[in-house]
């Protein structure tokens, strides 16, 4: 445990922030792609344990197509809309076979579509990794000096992004028709369908919606680090995490918990830097411990 | 023949010993050992799925972080033939290491149980899956013990016991096969105990024993306990096998394995685990040997399994038998 | 042998059981009656143990039980049918009925026998005897008739050897004939047990039929106690009721 290295650390104000803009950046990406995870099992009570995949895939179809066009906003859009797409096939094909089947089904057709598309990246965009997307020339610039820390903006961009998409998010889960049909849906869904409202293509829109979220996490990762198969396994296990620290189901709990991991990673890795991800383990372990419903879900 | 029909101890024992002079002989007949390789694996990691079952088929607990109790029993194993006790036990070494082994798999899972045996479904399975990644995050960081992410490193003795040299192909195999099908025929018995059809009841509806005067949580934490110990076994007979102990085998995905193979052989017969080790390492092998998208392969298969046949091909056949 | 004294419990605002008191004769039949909702399944999950009392004491025979958990009531000659059947999908009668005797006499723990050949095969068969499934005993479970997963679901009870037996609607989901065959069924085995019987039960014909005394149970109280020839010209009773029978 490096004890002193983290209060050290505390205590510089260049080290402080550039710690916590750190872990407010990976908070925000693990966000976004954590909130498509936990509305998907909300609303479908489905643990979509290919998520990671769907993040994976927005990585590479926004690589795409930024090698084709060299437009980063739209290699970001697109990579998301394209995951969306994927997401709404995926969904009518496989997932909704297995709505009412046990969580171990559940679990090892979305694991089996994890392990056929990691190879399927390989066979189209070949073994080797590729390296990321770039930062985007309008951000190609020199870096932010607060308090002699060093933030580069584009890392300020994503986090601004993530925050735009969560509060769009936010809105649209409270205060439109969807969002009400949504969060109905999530409580009685058989009430619903008596109200002739089209269960199967409520459905269909929020894995979307759920996939386009995770698309779009991966389409950014993508402008930050390098794009391989198999990405998505780590983020999927930090999404659970996240989920489960949250509360299953609650986008704001993602929210609080995603905030509560960066931070623990990026601190964690000064303080204690080969134990950082058990760090966060051991916080999911306390959670299920203490309090099983996370920290805004609401007691089953 | 009568004998063979009874549904006892004794016949199981018979038959055990059996398969197992059947396999030595299988030995000789075919000696590739490719094959040999296969063999061993499927019973070691059957042994590993026939514990995981104990929990997933007969008391219907979906445990996601078993492989942390094979984990346990290999680098236990490891650690002991790497120390200095060896020196001491010489040609005791193995034996102790593997009873090492199984002691503190069993422990780690009654810790571990404890805990998570209060909670239900998926919390419950998620519990034991950040216990396992905490295992797995722990055995990482204390690199100058355990070698972190290289694993045990240096590999370590083998010492003769009783005439047995693991070091020859040949007593390694028969040892293995031996000490796996001796567990089986005990884990047989266990099932088929009264304690075996209480885990059953449990399984069945989880209210109904308080009402006869029963207390779950116990037997629920017995099984756990059992289940851990077995995989513990088959972990330090890998580590035997690999002559080392691996971080891996306390990832995630090695958890995975263990479920797959009991989708594929069945979770309602007792053998099905076994079988679907059996399908899944002559997949591994196979597809492994015909194209470098292993992945691909495993992951279609899987899906036909889950989608059209819905149960394990131990289970299917068994139901086709009983209706004639 | 089974004295109720003031039973009093709440749920949220609402008073569902209220200063309930009743005393059963040993090896008596009586029935519980009472629109629904009154609180009769409420009244046996807190006699058995299964929700926690908020007022009064429960005494079976000179034992005060007040509070005591589920478990240690079963062991203490309380037993339990429920009235949406609560049995073992998966197991056949027989091993039904083998667990649930071995699960009472802690033999659970046993890893040394195979159940397949136990000695309490044979007191398992005489208790699917009592309950009339001898025919069915080597059916699974999930496969009986409706009927006889109900008498499974007493067997179960009858399996602990009970002094007082709590039967909830035994008869619900049954034709008018099966009905009768069940609550003929269920006198018999009151007959050769000489248990202390309580039954829940809407049919007003079968009520008047068999039971000794009879309890009439409205929101949480009982309004109403007696023969049933004392029931039947009960003024309360009747204004409850609508004019006699909810069948």
């Amino acid at each position: 445990m490096e004890i002193f290295a983290l209060f050290d650390c505390i205590m510089s104000p260049a080290c402080l922030l550039s710690q916590a803009a750190g872990g407010l950046k990976i908070g925000m990406l693990l966000f976004l792609v954590a909130s498509g995870l936990t509305l998907v099992f909300g609303v479908l009570g489905v643990i979509n344990f290919a998520h990671g995949a769907l993040y994976m895939l927005g990585a590479y179809f926004s690589w795409q197509i930024m090698s084709i066009t060299g437009h980063f906003g739209l290699s970001v859009i697109l990579g998301a809309l394209g995951v969306g797409l994927f997401g709404l096939l995926f969904e009518r094909i496989l997932i909704s076979r297995v709505y009412n089947a046990e969580l171990l089904v559940q679990i090892l057709l979305c694991y089996s579509v994890v392990l056929i598309l990691d190879d399927l990246v390989m066979i189209i965009w070949g073994d080797e990794f590729l390296s990321s997307v770039g930062v985007p020339e309008v951000f190609q610039v020199p870096p932010l000096f607060i308090f002699d820390a060093i933030i580069p903006p584009f890392h300020l961009a994503i986090i601004a992004m993530s925050f735009i998409v969560g509060l769009i998010l936010w809105f649209i889960m409270t205060k439109t028709r969807f969002g009400r049909l949504v969060r109905a849906a999530a409580v009685n869904p058989k009430m619903l369908e008596a109200l002739g409202i089209n269960i199967n293509l409520l459905r269909a829109s929020v894995f979307m919606l759920g996939s386009f979220l995770a698309g779009l996490g991966g389409a950014l990762a993508a402008s930050v680090g390098s794009v391989v198969s198999g990405m998505g396994n780590s983020i999927i296990i930090e999404s659970f995490i996240v989920t489960v620290i949250g509360g299953m189901g609650s986008i704001s709990g993602a929210f609080l918990a995603s905030l509560i991991i960066g931070m623990a990673r990026s601190f964690g890795a000064v303080a204690m830097p080969l134990f950082t991800d058990g760090l966060m383990f051991l916080i999911m372990v306390l959670v299920l411990v203490l309090r099983p419903q996370g920290l805004m879900g609401n007691k089953k | 023949m009568l004998f063979l029909n009874k549904d006892n101890f004794q016949r199981d024992v018979f038959l055990g010993l059996l398969v197992w002079l059947i396999l030595i002989m299988f030995y000789f007949i075919f000696p590739d050992p490719g094959i040999h390789d296969i063999i061993q694996k499927v019973f070691i990691l059957g042994l590993f799925a026939m514990s995981l079952n104990i929990l997933i088929g007969y008391l219907g607990l979906i445990a996601f972080g078993h492989a942390a109790f094979f984990a346990s029993g290999a680098y236990t194993l490891g650690l002991f033939l790497q120390s200095d006790f060896v020196l001491n036990l010489a040609s005791f070494s193995i034996p102790v290491a593997m009873l090492l082994a199984v002691l503190v798999s069993s422990i780690l899972a009654a810790l571990i149980g404890v805990i998570c045996i209060r909670l239900k479904d998926i919390y419950f399975s998620f519990l034991t899956l950040a216990f396992q990644m905490l295992i797995y995050s722990i055995i990482l960081a204390l690199v100058n013990i355990t070698g972190g992410d290289q694993g045990l490193m240096g590999g370590f003795p083998k010492p003769p016991f009783l005439g047995i040299d693991l070091g020859k192909p040949f007593d390694f195999y028969a040892f293995t096969i031996f000490i796996s099908i001796i567990t089986i025929v005990l884990l047989r018995q266990i099932i088929e105990s009264p304690f075996g059809y209480g885990l059953r009841m449990i399984r069945d509806n989880s209210e109904r024993p308080a009402a006869l005067g029963f207390s779950n949580q116990k037997h629920k934490l017995f099984a756990f306990i059992i289940a851990g110990s077995i995989a513990g076994l088959a972990g330090s007979l890998q580590a035997l096998l690999d002559v080392g102990a691996y971080p891996e085998w306390a990832f995630w995905s090695k958890s995975a394995e263990p479920l797959f193979m009991i989708l594929l052989g069945g979770m309602h017969s007792f053998l099905g685990p076994l079988m679907g080790a059996l399908i899944f390492e002559i997949l591994n092998d196979f597809v492994t040997a015909n194209t470098r998208y292993y992945g691909l392969v495993l992951g279609l298969v899987i899906l036909c399994f889950v989608l059209g046949l819905k149960k394990g091909l131990l289970d299917w056949i068994l139901i086709k038998f009983n209706r004639k | 042998m089974l004295k109720l004294d003031k039973l009093s419990k709440s749920f949220g605002g609402i008073l569902a059981t209220d200063n309930v008191s009743l005393e059963l004769k040993p090896n008596s039949i009586n029935a519980v009656i009472g629109p629904n909702g009154a609180g009769k399944t409420t009244l046996f999950n807190l006699i058995t143990g299964k929700i926690s009392l908020d007022k009064g004491q429960i005494f079976i025979g000179n034992k005060n039980i007040t509070n005591l958990t589920e478990s240690e009531i079963t062991h203490l000659g309380i037993a339990r049918a429920f009235q949406i059947t609560n049995i073992f999908p998966t197991l056949s009668v027989k091993d039904s009925i083998k667990v649930a005797l071995l699960a009472k006499q802690h033999g659970l723990n046993n890893m040394w026998n195979r159940f397949k050949t136990h000695s309490i095969n044979n007191e398992a068969e005489s208790i699917a005897k009592l309950s009339g499934l001898t025919k069915s005993y080597d059916t699974i479970s999930s496969e009986l008739s409706h009927g006889d997963q109900k008498l499974l679901d007493i067997a179960l009870a009858l399996a602990l050897k009970p002094k007082v037996l709590l039967l909830d609607e035994p008869t619900a989901g049954m034709g008018p004939e099966e009905r009768w065959k069940m609550i003929d069924r269920i006198q018999k085995l009151w007959k050769k047990t000489k248990m202390t019987v309580l039954f829940i039960e809407h049919d007003m014909d079968i009520v008047f039929d068999t039971a000794q005394n009879i309890y009439v149970l409205q929101q949480g109280s009982i309004i109403a106690e007696g023969t049933p020839k004392e029931i039947k010209n009960n003024k309360k009773v009747i204004e409850a009721y609508l004019g006699g029978g909810k069948k």
